[in-house]
């Protein structure tokens, strides 16, 4: 089973083309573990900044039809002790690590860069676009490809390690910004982070559920939008995808693969399914494989690309 | 599926200076050990274990220990409070002669064990246990289930002057029980567990929650990594054995580690 959902992705050979995102059941070394153990083939840390952040107070999830809303804050114990947990983490277990940094300048993303570059990580992410921080922080950095551009130079020439940088969805145009986030040297990019960002109240008490009134959604609702960038993202850019948003089955990961994805992130479908999600995800992708003919994943055909403007 | 309810407070009863009840007129499915998350959209979100749990009204028990329970002592009846949930895993209701050992202000939850256990013709043993009298919980609810109990105190203010785990300990001694319970402050577990070496048991325990529905992973314990909001607050032995965080440390909000 392992072989045939084997995914190449930035040099590394990985077992399953299932990610942990960042920001899910990612707060300790053990639930990385059991992550792995349930079929995860990369696992991602807490969006780790300079000091601990407590996050915001709850409620910080709700709850609607289609998905939910998140409003965590960015809650992390800082890039020291993160990265203990991920150095914990390596001591039991092969499986590759992404490692999560959050800033808001420059400074801050190099010194978390350097960091992360002595650990037992493979890959860096960028989180250049967390919507849940807007009253402390302002507007996301991935709004500006300039933003984008000088953060990514920067954090290269800290590291040695791939550098993938995740993007918003929440943008009016995605392609110039990935395209800064190539000519600063990204090694890949993460397509989506959550929408939005959204709200909802409770109409007995006249308050917004989320103590921080706004939240970034996902969950199933949000899949068409992230396919649609990954597709549009995948046909202009030459650089590898790690496709997130809604995806609960092995269905939702042949289509992320279609729209360009190499590696898919399950987060949301965590919460509905527990982490043997993960398992069930696997299996389908391979009924899928036996009922299409096909061997490998990385047989299944993309969709055609766009024709390139460029 | 969403589990969220804006419901108003329907009755709330004072326990000790620092402990009040707060009942609400709902029917809610939920089983002994589960939780509730309870919020007023202004002062943060909190998880609270049911203590009370009948066909049309459930009530959750709250010590004052901060901010959030600060604020939620002056509410008052027909005030309104978002609750979402039951959350979390259950005790094992059994049919047989078992028993309960609580502490502080951790004993309500036992109660609704109890009174499960009841109406599955258990044969119920309580001790309660506390600091000292003013602190002592759910006195005269659990004396009308006419349950056998045993009361203690640290200082020996009320009942007998010992804690919840040398009394279990000797009871153990002279008795055949086939399972144990236990709800009470992490040390006080994890000295118990020591004591339980031939029985089997299932111990309530409490972590730092947020979301409460498995996705954040901030309520996860080492090395097993499950979470204590969906596979937790109940475990039993087999889990509990395995745990090396158990009495040493747990996380705060921010995910860093503090010892016990």
């Amino acid at each position: 089973m392992h072989k045939r959902l084997k995914i190449k992705f930035l040099g590394s050979e990985i077992d399953s083309p299932i990610v942990l995102p960042a920001g899910v059941m990612d707060m300790s070394f053990s639930s990385l573990q059991d992550a792995i153990i349930n079929g995860a083939g990369i696992v991602t840390s807490k969006s780790l900044t300079v000091q601990p952040r407590a996050g915001h107070e709850g409620p910080v999830v709700a709850e609607f039809e289609g998905g939910m809303l998140n409003a965590m804050g960015l809650c992390n114990p800082g890039i020291d002790d993160g990265l203990k947990e991920i150095e914990q983490f390596k001591t039991n277990f092969a499986a590759p690590v992404i490692v999560s940094i959050f800033a808001t300048n420059v400074h801050d993303f190099m010194q978390l860069a350097k960091k992360v570059d002595h650990s037992s990580a493979e890959f860096l992410e960028l989180n250049l676009s967390c919507p849940n921080v807007f009253d402390e922080f302002g507007i996301p950095l991935a709004a500006s490809p300039q933003q984008v551009f000088e953060i990514i130079k920067a954090v290269k020439e800290m590291t040695s390690k791939p550098v993938i940088a995740k993007l918003s969805p929440n943008v009016h145009a995605i392609i110039p910004i990935a395209e800064s986030a190539q000519k600063a040297g990204a090694d890949a990019l993460c397509l989506i982070n959550t929408v939005g960002p959204g709200m909802l109240i409770d109409i007995r008490m006249r308050k917004p559920i989320l103590k921080n009134k706004f939240g970034g959604m996902s969950g199933p609702c949000i899949k068409p939008i992230a396919l649609k960038l990954i597709y549009e993202v995948h046909s202009k850019i030459g650089l590898p995808i790690i496709g997130t948003g809604g995806v609960q089955s092995g269905e939702d990961v042949i289509e992320m693969w279609m729209a360009g994805a190499s590696l898919v992130g399950v987060g949301t479908a965590v919460h509905y399914n527990g982490m043997n999600i993960f398992t069930k995800i696997k299996q389908e992708i391979i009924q899928f494989l036996e009922d299409q003919n096909y061997h490998l994943l990385m047989d299944v055909p993309r969709l055609p690309s766009q024709v390139r403007e460029k | 599926m969403i589990k969220r309810l804006t419901l108003k407070i329907a009755r709330i009863e004072t326990e000790t200076k620092n402990v009040k009840t707060f009942h609400f007129s709902h029917k809610l499915e939920a089983e002994p050990g589960q939780f509730i998350m309870v919020t007023d959209y202004e002062n943060g979100e909190k998880p609270f274990s049911l203590s009370i749990c009948e066909l049309d009204h459930f009530a959750i028990t709250v010590k004052r220990i901060g901010d959030f329970t600060n604020q939620l002592f002056q509410k008052k009846c027909g005030d309104y409070l978002s609750i979402r949930g039951p959350y979390g895993s259950s005790f094992f209701v059994s049919k047989k002669k078992v028993l309960l050992v609580g502490g502080g202000c951790a004993v309500p939850t036992l109660y609704f064990l109890s009174k499960r256990l009841l109406s599955n013709n258990a044969d119920v043993t309580l001790i309660n246990g506390a600091k000292t009298k003013d602190e002592l919980i759910f006195v005269d609810k659990f004396h009308s289930l006419f349950i056998q109990e045993y009361f203690v105190t640290d200082d020996g203010s009320f009942g007998e002057k010992a804690t919840s785990v040398q009394k279990a300990e000797e009871i153990l001694k002279t008795d055949n029980f086939s399972f144990v319970y236990a709800s009470g402050p992490e040390l006080m577990l994890f000295a118990l567990k020591d004591k339980l070496k031939k029985i089997n048991y299932e111990f309530l325990l409490e972590r730092y929650m947020k979301c409460a529905i498995g996705v954040c992973g901030s309520c996860t314990i080492d090395p097993l990594g499950i979470r204590m909001c969906v596979e937790g607050p109940v475990l039993n032995r087999e889990k509990i054995e395995k745990l090396t965080e158990f009495g040493h440390y747990h996380r705060d909000a921010s995910g860093k580690r503090i010892g016990f």
